[in-house]
């Protein structure tokens, strides 16, 4: 019974979350985003954890829902032509070793973060580098995130594959969201929207239960720009002020019956049992490092004293 | 054309443009380089016979047994029990059973090759910090079902062709993937009950020399192969099925606008008016590609894994994901082996002690261990 019960708030998460990010192509009026709880919260909620009894009285092990938006390199590519569930699970073992030895943090678009990375031509044989994670991407050991700044008046956007052994550090320096999945529309920005100083320090979070979603609407150069971005339905750019043509266009152009077509989002995605076992399989072990970095963390400045 | 701009266009294929037919002549006198003089046809690579689709010899079995849907639930039943007793009271083999010779490998000794699956692609890195692409390969539960040896397989007709005017040597054949034996004839099951074993899907014949023979029921497995060595993998392509002259040959086609009038994507002219006024055989035009069998040859082993029985490669495979395909030990002269490989075939240690269970290359970078620092 318990498991059913948990099962269910599982998929009301993942229901949740597919609307949440179906949001703007939505046709009906602002669905309001709530920021995403985390682990912690949501488990105090469910009043379970991790096992659970089944009715025969096996324990089933079942990962919070919200492991999906924390890891979602995990989930392998869709494409139903190249999966293959041993090469999957070989590659997520590989995964969990490289995490047993660099912590990769939760982050999301819109994250500030700096990554270190071992390099033979800087001085001190390690760049640092800070910026705002305008994209991520990739399944399994290929996953990406590409992070931008404006150096000496000059964007620059650096792409780092999360799981290469040059990486030393990847800090989270600023937790939060923004209004849209991918940020490519801060290249057409004005450029005070994408410096932050090298200096910046790890902000504390307020609230460690939920992930901030920032409201904020970016005002942008005047054109040309590198996409149509009246196009793209985004929600963190502030009114584009075009003429009214571009609108129309924008229009004949789009595809609205996208948004009920439900196989086309089915080939995107992999069906939910499948991500249970997925994250039932590797929550352990992550849980297992994490632990061991918090405790790390506190015995570290009494180790020092 | 000047005479030396064709010299150069003689020795220098790739600066032909494809899709116009050249007529070349070729003096062959070593002392009249100069004068080109003879109109000779001469066949470049485009009319050479490039493409093998046709089905394998080995495809002569009807395997696949005709479903017969008559059949009463109770008889079904009962079916399933004989199938059941038939062969679960057959245990595997095991090795110390095996009656297996001790022969010695010398460089010229071929072995076994191994059938496997390609399961896709992995990106690792190596101890610089450079990206890898590899090839996983699965190898599948490969059994050996016979062996026969060169003077039975030289009286083949297959055999005949093959050794026609060389020394002959053995062929093993291997199989793998074992399945229900409902869906295959009685003829094609008992080609492995006769050695013990569940039928297969997927059979292939190695030519070795008669020291590498294995007795029936012989497992083999990932340990076959060292990690470092090079291996051919044989496959069929991709298919892309019928493709136009773009894609399949690499024309380049027409120009996308400037007034073009319905001339994109298409070869263009395919002879001469003049000399032999006909299409030559072998003009490329659109047609099936893909689909063709292949070796992509000298491929690095990079690591392997002994528990789950997967091979990692470095490069790519013929096929697509989840297609099979056959692996052997390199054909290259300079990647053959130098010391002697797992001979005749990899056996675990009867004492239990097993090998490494993940082994990797000393180039690569181990994902459990530290982070580079250059």
């Amino acid at each position: 019974m318990l498991r059913r019960v948990v099962l269910q708030t599982f998929r009301q998460g993942l229901a949740q979350s597919f609307f949440k990010r179906n949001a703007a192509s939505l046709s009906e009026s602002a669905v309001t985003q709530h920021p995403i709880e985390t682990s912690e919260e949501a488990s105090e909620k469910s009043g379970s954890k991790q096992k659970n009894g089944d009715e025969s009285g096996n324990t089933v092990v079942v990962a919070p829902p919200e492991f999906r938006f924390m890891y979602p390199e995990f989930l392998p590519d869709p494409t139903m032509e190249r999966r293959n569930k041993l090469k999957e699970k070989l590659e997520r073992m590989d995964m969990l070793q490289r995490r047993s030895i660099i912590e990769i943090p939760e982050f999301y678009t819109g994250s500030i973060m700096a990554v270190t990375v071992a390099d033979s031509n800087s001085p001190n044989k390690f760049a640092r580098f800070v910026g705002i994670c305008i994209q991520r991407g990739g399944s399994g050991l290929q996953a990406w995130f590409i992070l931008r700044n404006v150096v000496d008046r000059q964007g620059v956007e650096i792409l780092y594959e999360m799981y290469c052994p040059l990486i030393q550090k990847i800090e989270v320096l600023r937790l939060e969201r923004r209004l849209d999945e991918s940020l490519l529309y801060l290249r057409d920005a004005l450029p005070e929207y994408s410096t932050f100083p090298f200096e910046m320090e790890a902000e504390r979070r307020l609230n460690n239960s939920v992930v901030p979603i920032n409201p904020i609407k970016v005002k942008l150069r005047p054109r040309p720009w590198l996409e149509r971005w009246e196009r793209q339905n985004l929600q963190g750019v502030e009114d584009l002020n075009l003429p009214q043509r571009y609108y129309d266009r924008a229009k004949e152009v789009a595809k609205p019956w996208e948004k009920y077509d439900l196989m086309l989002q089915y080939r995107k995605t992999i069906p939910a049992e499948e991500q249970e076992k997925i994250y039932a399989e590797v929550h352990s072990q992550l849980q297992q490092q994490d632990l061991k970095r918090k405790i790390k963390r506190r015995r570290g400045p009494s180790s020092e004293q | 054309m000047s005479t030396v701009g064709l010299l150069r266009t003689l020795f220098n294929p790739k600066l032909l443009p494809s899709n116009v037919t050249q007529l070349q002549s070729l003096n062959r006198s070593p002392f009249l380089l100069g004068f080109l003089s003879n109109h000779e046809q001469v066949r470049n690579m485009s009319r050479v016979k490039r493409r093998n689709t046709h089905p394998g010899y080995w495809l002569s079995l009807k395997n696949v047994q005709k479903k017969d849907d008559k059949i009463s639930a109770d008889n079904l039943r009962f079916m399933r029990e004989v199938i059941q007793d038939k062969y679960k009271n057959k245990s595997p083999l095991k090795v110390s059973e095996l009656q297996i010779e001790k022969t010695e490998w010398d460089p010229k000794t071929k072995r076994s090759g191994v059938i496997a699956r390609n399961i896709g692609r992995q990106q690792m890195w190596d101890k610089d910090g450079n990206k890898i692409v590899c090839t996983v390969l699965h190898v599948l539960d490969n059994h050996v079902i016979r062996y026969i040896p060169p003077e039975e397989y030289v009286k083949t007709s297959r055999g005949a062709i093959h050794f026609k005017n060389k020394t002959p040597l053995g062929c093993l054949v291997v199989g793998a993937e074992a399945t229900n034996p409902e869906k295959f004839t009685r003829q094609y099951c008992n080609l492995f009950a006769e050695v013990g074993l569940m039928p297969k899907k997927t059979l292939s014949r190695f030519i070795i020399t008669p020291n590498a023979a294995l007795p029936p029921c012989t497992p083999i497995t990932a340990g076959h192969f060292l990690v470092g060595q090079a291996v051919d993998v044989y496959g069929k392509t991709v298919d892309h099925g019928f493709q136009g002259v773009v894609k399949r040959w690499g024309f380049k086609g027409g120009p996308a606008s400037h007034g073009a009038t319905k001339f994109h994507r298409r070869g263009g002219t395919i002879g001469t008016g003049r000399d032999k006024a006909r299409v030559w055989p072998g003009t490329k035009m659109p047609g099936h590609m893909g689909s063709e069998r292949r070796y992509n040859r000298g491929l690095m082993i990079m690591r392997i894994n002994m528990k789950y029985n997967v091979i990692y490669v470095k490069g790519t495979v013929p096929g697509a994901t989840n297609s099979i395909v056959r692996i052997f030990d390199t054909l290259l002269p300079l990647r053959k082996f130098k010391e002697a490989p797992p001979h005749p075939t990899y056996f675990p240690p009867e004492d239990g002690t097993q090998k490494e269970e993940d082994i990797w290359d000393s180039r690569l970078h181990v994902f459990g261990s530290p982070s580079i620092s250059v």
